[in-house]
């Protein structure tokens, strides 16, 4: 039972029914499917359920058409007579509105889509896209009140440069001696900030092995 | 303004009370397609335009009355809002069958006479006047009469109606 796996050959035979549809050869509704569907069902095992998902999303399919098939036939055969002969059993109007329940469709028609809309939509979206925004550095304003958040005195970029002139005369040199003449904490903090920056940025390079620092 | 759009605009148009949409030539004349492969070309366009409104939970549908393309909701949409034009007015839904059973058996064309009596009542005026307002049917004023419009095929699965009613009749 382990080794059982019959999806190949369910799946050859559902591909060898589809063929034979469409050629005319074989008519769906008069096809039993459930000989195909019992041996999925006796042939499955937990080792070979990976494989079966294929055949069973085939079977799946066929009987799917089938049903396509039986709508189709049900719908060719004297519908009018049908009509007529729902009618004379004298439904009351509820019962025949009933009968459309489901049946109903509901079409989009949005009012906005003109062509006139379009042009106007795409010329608006064009010209948004184009707008160009510049986005200036913050003032600081003056003020004798004492905020927890200051807004920066420099910009960020003209401190960075700033920290650069400084010690590009130096270099090459060691990775600490950039940091010689400052003593406060916070401030090596900051310079090493822009350091990593201008690593980033390519314009000051790191040799590890030597610990150098150099343009 | 690109494909999409413009098929958006010809596939939704009301064109008029019972005309949405648009025939394959009016979109192939509106897109400029003028190339040997058109069909192809046609059916491409179509595909790529379900795709992107799939999960919009609209769909392209073909009216066979009239040979119009056009823009529904799909069946999951169609269920949450109300697609039934005739809610809470069930004596507009019997007058309509009437009319279709009648249209179907008469080569498209039925009268008032016919319809008062598969409906068993002595007066549809009042259904007929509104079913016309509403764009269902055409009264010839001189012979009085009564022709379906295209909108049915918009409005109503008529696959699903007649399996329903072949099942109704089973019961």
């Amino acid at each position: 039972m382990e080794e059982l796996d019959l999806s190949e050959k369910i799946n050859k035979r559902i591909a060898l029914i589809k063929d034979g549809v469409l050629s005319g050869k074989i008519n769906l509704l008069e096809l039993q499917l459930n000989p195909i569907f019992s041996e999925i069902k006796n042939s499955i095992s937990i080792y070979n359920i990976e494989n079966y998902s294929h055949s069973y999303k085939n079977a799946v399919e066929l009987l799917n058409q089938k049903f396509e098939e039986l709508k189709n036939l049900l719908s060719s055969l004297d519908i009018e007579k049908r009509f007529e002969d729902f009618l004379k059993t004298h439904p009351n109007d509820d019962q025949i509105s009933n009968l459309f329940s489901g049946c109903w469709k509901k079409t989009f028609h949005f009012e906005p889509i003109s062509m006139k809309f379009l042009d106007y939509a795409s010329n608006r979206y064009v010209k948004e896209r184009t707008t160009h925004f510049t986005i200036e550095h913050l003032n600081k304003e003056e003020t004798n009140e004492q905020f927890l958040i200051e807004v920066p005195k420099y910009k960020f970029t003209e401190k960075i440069s700033a920290f650069y002139d400084k010690i590009k005369k130096k270099l090459p040199c060691f990775f600490e001696d950039v940091f010689d003449n400052e003593l406060d904490q916070i401030g090596i903090y900051e310079q090493f900030v822009f350091l990593l920056h201008l690593l980033q940025l390519n314009r000051i390079k790191y040799e590890k092995n030597t610990n150098t620092l150099y343009i | 303004m690109n494909e999409i759009s413009i098929l958006m605009y010809v596939l939704s148009r009301k064109k008029s009370i019972h005309q949405i949409g648009a025939t394959k030539k009016e979109i192939l004349k509106s897109l400029n397609v003028k190339n040997k492969n058109k069909s192809v070309y046609f059916q491409d366009l179509l595909t790529g335009l379900s795709k992107y409104l799939e999960p919009l939970g609209l769909q392209i549908k073909f009216n066979s009355l009239n040979s119009h393309w056009f823009i529904s909701y799909d069946n999951e949409l169609t269920e949450l809002i109300s697609a039934n034009p005739f809610e809470g007015r069930p004596s507009l839904s019997a007058t309509l069958l009437c009319v279709l059973t009648s249209c179907l058996k008469n080569s498209g064309y039925s009268s008032i006479q016919e319809i008062r009596t598969l409906r068993n009542k002595k007066d549809v005026n009042d259904d007929i006047k509104i079913l016309e307002k509403e764009g269902f049917l055409e009264i010839d004023k001189k012979t009085t009469t009564i022709r379906l419009t295209p909108l049915i095929g918009y409005k109503l699965d008529l696959q699903k109606l007649f399996v329903r009613l072949a099942l109704k009749l089973k019961e």
